[in-house]
């Protein structure tokens, strides 16, 4: 899980893969966390995406500060998302 | 019969409420404090409410006597209000939108202070005044928008209280203005300061030495204005400001003399609080909206007069 320098765009990139127990519950982690958007500054963006039960996410910034600062922020979020999940959860079936 | 829930956490306060067909179930809700001489920070702010809001979630079902099933859509303040607090509250209700498989709903803020206020006090149409720490506008009701006939042409006349409470190492607990008013209750000198209307308009970036008479003059000329301009004859005070009895008392002779009537609510409902969202909420859902998931990200800029109020004619 190290940050790596994309050699064609020079931007630095950081992938992470969240495991969880069936892709229903992946999919409402992504639905809860991809609407709000990135702040403009820093040439930050970030890609959500659902394979199976995993949630995949993947940034690409122009500074390893903004790059971070996202991070932390997400994982605050994850980790919220996911306690909500705990306590409230399972999802009901539609 | 329907039951929304309302999330509200846009600047300290972190607040849940359930209404059922305008009935507040229940309304519990948290502020965060900060030292005298301190303001309350974005980040910091966003941390108080993650600390607590789950909490405040099982509090509010409770107290309602409630299941999930019950609910029938997720209500939350889309904005406007500061960045971090607000995505902290929004995560959680889209994540219960989902979980309990109910409609999401993304309010205004604003109007849920002014949609509350028509419930708890049953105006018909007023003019209404909206003062809190981060709004100061005058609002009319007109052809499915409410318009912004006045507002603050710098900052809100809650952030100029505030800050002069920060000056002089006012408490904030339970709120600086609050602290403010009962100090002010033992005066008796008034000490002229620059008053400054602009039209319909105010600003009190200049003055932030002033006291409670001048601010609220200002409020009370602006909002006398938008009711000769609307032929009004009444007045609703909504936004934590209008908690003040001095502000209430001073439009109350303003009215008076028009022969208007004033409403105003108790600090459960002035001040931000979640019912106020769910409130809202219930008027809009029962209007047909509804918010789809990748259109519920939040903004910390959405002026009332942004949305279309299909629920009044």
């Amino acid at each position: 899980m190290a940050t790596e320098t994309n050699q064609e765009t020079g931007k630095l990139e950081f992938f992470l893969d969240v495991p969880f127990p069936s892709s229903g519950e992946a999919t409402v982690a992504l639905r809860s966390l991809s609407p709000d958007r990135e702040p403009r500054r820093g040439g930050i963006s970030k890609r959500l995406s659902v394979s199976g039960s995993t949630l995949s996410v993947r940034w690409s910034a122009d500074e390893a500060r903004v790059l971070r600062v996202s991070v932390n922020s997400f994982l605050d979020h994850l980790s919220l998302v996911v306690e909500t999940m705990e306590l409230f959860g399972p999802p009901v079936d539609l | 019969m329907t039951v929304v829930i309302g999330f509200e956490g846009s600047a300290n306060k972190i607040g849940i409420g359930i209404i059922r067909d305008g009935e507040v179930l229940s309304n519990p809700r948290r502020t965060y404090i900060t030292p005298p001489g301190q303001g309350f920070m974005p980040s910091d702010t966003a941390r108080h409410h993650r600390a607590v809001i789950l909490t405040v979630l099982k509090e509010a079902l409770e107290q309602a006597g409630l299941k999930p099933a019950d609910i029938d859509c997720v209500a939350y303040t889309k904005g406007p209000g500061m960045g971090a607090p607000l995505v902290t509250v929004a995560l959680v209700a889209r994540t219960v939108a989902q979980l309990w498989g109910k409609p999401l709903l993304g309010v205004n803020h604003c109007i849920g202070h002014i949609e509350m206020g028509r419930l708890i006090t049953q105006a018909n149409n007023p003019t209404v005044l909206y003062v809190s720490g981060g709004n100061t506008q005058v609002i009319a009701y007109l052809e499915r928008r409410y318009r912004i006939f006045g507002e603050t042409i710098d900052i809100a006349v809650g952030n100029c209280l505030d800050r002069f409470a920060r000056v002089i190492k006012i408490s904030n607990d339970p709120s600086p203005g609050y602290n403010i008013e009962q100090m002010a209750k033992k005066g008796s000198r008034y000490v002229e300061l620059p008053y400054t209307v602009k039209g319909m308009d105010v600003s009190f970036s200049g003055i932030l030495s002033f006291i409670e008479e001048t601010v609220f003059a200002m409020l009370v000329e602006i909002t006398e204005r938008a009711m000769a301009h609307c032929g009004s004859q009444e007045v609703l005070i909504v936004g934590g400001v209008g908690c003040n009895l001095r502000l209430q008392e001073m439009m109350g002779v303003m009215c008076k003399e028009r022969g208007a009537k004033l409403f105003a609510t108790d600090e459960r409902f002035c001040i931000d609080n979640g019912a106020m969202i769910a409130q809202a909420g219930w008027e809009m859902f029962r209007s047909g909206y509804v918010t789809e998931l990748e259109d519920s990200w939040i903004t910390q800029r959405y002026r009332t007069d942004e949305v279309e109020v299909t629920w009044r004619d």
